[in-house]
């Protein structure tokens, strides 16, 4: 027996020293150098671990959309053009750009950019690119941005020619999406495409990928614009589940995370963080299917409008921080109109019921709301509607469903009602034409009204922009007045930052630029 | 022997078959579509299309299978359709780490559930055995997602401390892989401790009432090898059997404890793939855990005949 109590004393020495040889090391860890001589590598000054909430689903920057992704690709390629911290347009690869006419667009690029491969990049680059986003074998989900483009060419070494099959208000703004930038074609031609190398011609360069555990970025020493990046090595570290982050950030294992709304009021107080907030590009909606009855009837849409407490959805779903928001959510500055006054945005439930009556609902009736039990803020909106719309007689249940079939209900329109979020992208154009214009590629509402697409076409095909913003007030009026779907809040985004990293700010059509980052 | 391991490694055939046209079915009856899933709605039906031509998934759904299982049985589990990396490596890189983890955990728990058990049942009815039935009821019905979640929550707020963030190999660096591994396998390890203690406990009970103990004692024997050289190890075979059937499902990958401490195992891997609709990684990953299970079981049987001589195969 005393053997044995020896041995298990034994034993639970030898755990306890496991785990206090894991404090002792936490400050050393801090650093990021130890842990970088500890894997063997090269010792780094400048380190920066990030904890992200998503695994990247491939690196390829021509076919794939996922968030988790493009935070990665974006520091390793680069486009033509970008936006500035104004979302104003500026040159990225283009040094300048001139537009001789209507459907033309010449840009000129900059010399001596080197790929992470060490070959220059020149406007050959840029026309394979082009011509790789727009092949169908590529199946690109950019492909769609440029269905203007009719003719690619390098007309020099450094000078591109776009020729646009009719005037596109649009093209410049999805330059810059994070997914139209410039590959070499001799890395996709020998690893077939671009999910598991990358070689591009940005400011940090791939390392290695290691599945559900991390990707290792490294800086690119031949980067062109002097003084960036200022990180010697940026980890992205996958931590699915929120707590973990949580309690990664607060002890310093990692020094930047992505954070809830409810999370960042936890962290508020705690010493040596930093909480950062911007405004996103998302808005909630609540999508109708509008071939369905009673949902045909836009008078049974707006009741539901003047049924809905928005402010109520911001302040209990997002905690108070969410602004109201149109089809083009408030972070687009000018573009978006302010939708406080619109008369569908004032709840009133006799209104409310008045509209129900005329379109022969005097009772009410009985719906089903679908949504995507994997985003909890998705479901508590779902629950509030159905709270407010008994108000007006409509009795709702609630479908959760899971993400895989949610994008399938979505994309077949197999819903009556469906809650959501949608990214406005950084065009009305994208909020306006590519999901409520009858031919858009995202109407999957069965949505279609002549007088929005003439307008919508029209915006696209106007290129002064006082003009394209009158048009683009009118349409979102117009939308907002016939309700294929009701617009909601646009919350917040949240970022969590040790207070030894500088230089970061997060913007809503960029959160997570770290070109300017280091560490004190 | 011999015969016996042979008729059960031939028995693995219709098993892995009946799981793999199983898998196979149930992945393309569930709604939701791959291509849509990685492309996202900015997607054209061109695009679409194409990228469904690309994973074959255009074809009728029998010559979908037979290409994959001639792919399976040459060892060419195929690429993962979402992240294009090769099914079979992934799974074996991802089954070493879930492999450390079972293996930890199940040295945690027997260190923890076997000596207590037997306490408990040497000791009935007095307030240790009580002590330690309490113990084991909690190990049990204590979800272990909750203890992890307090675990992590609770050595962040008191002591400042987390576990270091990436995940190393064994070889790599020891003492990172140990600090990584310890906390989960002590959630994991606790909660399977539970049921093995309660099992230790009656099943020793059950053997010390039986007539060959008390010819030992009237020997003379001294009580420690009266139950560690025979109790013990006649009340071995149940506990085996819990045991066996633990390791079998916690090699499946642990699903919620290397989501919680971001360990990137073979549940981990399964859960992605399944809410990606990446067919290929599904059913590949699903049926090497559908093998491995089936081995731990057979290996169980094994382990029987050697404890316990009477018992033979033939």
């Amino acid at each position: 027996m005393k053997n044995k109590r020896n041995f298990l004393v034994l034993l639970f020495i030898l755990f306890a020293a496991i785990i206090t040889a894991g404090c002792s090391d936490t400050d050393e860890a801090n650093s990021g150098d130890n842990e970088n001589e500890a894997k063997g590598e090269k010792a780094a000054e400048q380190v920066l671990n990030i904890a992200n909430d998503q695994e990247p689903a491939g690196l390829d920057p021509h076919k794939t959309p996922a968030h988790s992704s493009i935070r990665i690709y974006s520091q390793i390629y680069e486009g033509l053009l970008r936006f500035d911290e104004n979302m104003e347009i500026e040159g990225q690869l283009a040094k300048e750009w001139e537009q001789p006419d209507d459907t033309s667009y010449v840009f000129h690029l900059k010399e001596g950019v080197k790929f992470h491969n060490g070959r220059e990049m020149t406007a050959d680059d840029v026309v394979y690119s082009f011509e790789r986003i727009l092949d169908e074998e590529t199946a690109s989900h950019i492909a769609s941005y440029f269905s203007n483009v009719e003719t690619v060419e390098a007309e020099d070494t450094y000078t591109v020619k776009f020729t646009l099959s009719e005037p596109d208000a649009t093209f410049l703004s999805y330059l810059t999406n994070a997914s139209a930038v410039v590959v070499p074609q001799e890395t996709v031609e020998e690893n077939e495409d671009l999910q598991q190398v990358a070689i591009g011609t940005g400011p940090f360069k791939l390392e290695e990928w290691v599945p559900d555990n991390h990707v290792t970025l490294v800086r690119n020493e031949d980067y062109y614009v002097e003084d960036q990046p200022k990180l010697d090595q940026v980890v992205y570290n996958t931590m699915k589940e929120e707590s973990s982050r949580l309690s990664a950030i607060r002890t310093g294992e990692v020094d930047m995370t992505t954070l809830s709304a409810k999370s960042a009021s936890l962290l508020e107080d705690q010493e040596g963080l930093n909480i950062l907030d911007y405004q996103s590009l998302e808005y909630s909606y609540v999508g109708f299917n509008v071939d369905k009855e009673p949902f045909n009837d836009e008078k049974v849409r707006q009741a539901l409008s003047l049924a809905t407490d928005r402010q109520s959805i911001a302040d209990i779903v997002w905690d108070g921080d969410a602004v109201i928001s149109g089809p083009v959510a408030p972070s687009m500055g000018d573009w978006a109109i302010d939708v406080t006054e619109e008369e569908l945005y004032q709840r009133n439930v006799d209104k409310a019921k008045e509209l129900l009556a005329e379109a022969g609902y005097p009772d009410g009736f009985t719906t089903e709301i679908t949504t995507a039990s994997t985003y909890p803020d998705m479901v508590d909106t779902a629950q509030l509607l159905q709270q407010q719309w008994k108000d007006i007689g409509v009795e709702a249940t609630i479908k959760q469903i899971e993400w895989g079939e949610y994008i399938d209900t979505w994309s077949n329109t197999s819903a009556d009602i469906l809650v959501g979020r949608n990214g406005s992208g950084t065009d009305p154009d994208r909020s306006l034409n590519y999901f409520f214009n009858t031919e858009g590629s995202a109407n999957v509402w069965n949505f279609s009204n002549d007088n929005f697409d003439q307008l919508v076409e029209k915006g696209r095909e106007t290129l002064d922009i006082e003009k394209r913003k009158e048009i683009y007030v009118e349409a979102q009026e117009e939308i907002i007045n016939l309700s294929p779907n009701l617009f909601l809040v646009s919350p917040m985004n949240y970022v969590a930052v040790r207070d030894n990293v500088e230089g970061f700010t997060p913007y809503p059509h960029n959160g997570e630029e770290i070109t300017e980052v280091f560490k004190k | 022997m011999y015969a016996y391991i042979m008729r059960r490694l031939l028995l693995l055939i219709p098993v892995l078959f009946g799981v793999s046209v199983f898998i196979f079915v149930i992945m393309r009856i569930v709604p939701g579509d791959v291509a849509m899933t990685i492309l996202g709605t900015d997607a054209t039906p061109e695009s679409l299309a194409q990228l469904r031509k690309d994973f074959g998934l255009d074809l009728p759904i029998y010559q979908q299978y037979i290409q994959w299982i001639t792919g399976v049985l040459t060892g060419d589990f195929g690429e993962s359709m979402r992240t294009g990396k090769e099914v079979l490596p992934d799974i074996l890189s991802r089954f070493k780490l879930t492999f450390e983890l079972t293996l930890i955990s199940a040295v945690i728990s027997w260190i923890i559930a076997i000596p207590l058990g037997v306490i408990a049942a040497v000791r009935r009815n007095t307030r240790t055995d009580f002590g330690v039935r309490i113990i084991s009821l909690l190990g049990v019905s204590v979800p272990n997602f909750a203890l992890a979640t307090v675990l992590i929550l609770v050595l962040a707020l008191f002591f400042s401390y987390s576990p270091p963030v990436g995940y190393v190999g064994f070889f790599e660096d020891p003492v990172k892989n140990l600090q990584i591994m310890i906390l989960p396998s002590i959630v994991l390890g606790t909660a399977m401790a539970g049921a093995v203690m309660r099992m230790t406990r009656s099943s020793i009970l059950e053997i010390l009432r039986q007539d060959f103990i008390r010819t030992i004692r009237a020997k003379g024997a001294k009580e420690r090898v009266v139950i560690f050289q025979h109790a013990l190890r006649n009340a071995m075979i149940p506990i085996l059997t819990i045991i066996g059937m633990q390791i079998g499902t916690l090699l499946g990958g642990t699903v919620i404890i290397e989501q919680i401490f971001s360990l990137p195992g073979l549940g981990q891997l399964v859960l992605t793939a399944i809410t990606q609709r990446d067919f290929t990684v599904v059913q590949g990953a699903v049926l090497f855990i559908a093998f491995v299970f089936v081995m731990i079981n057979l290996l169980v049987d094994i382990i029987y005949s050697y404890l316990d001589p009477r018992i033979t195969y033939k």
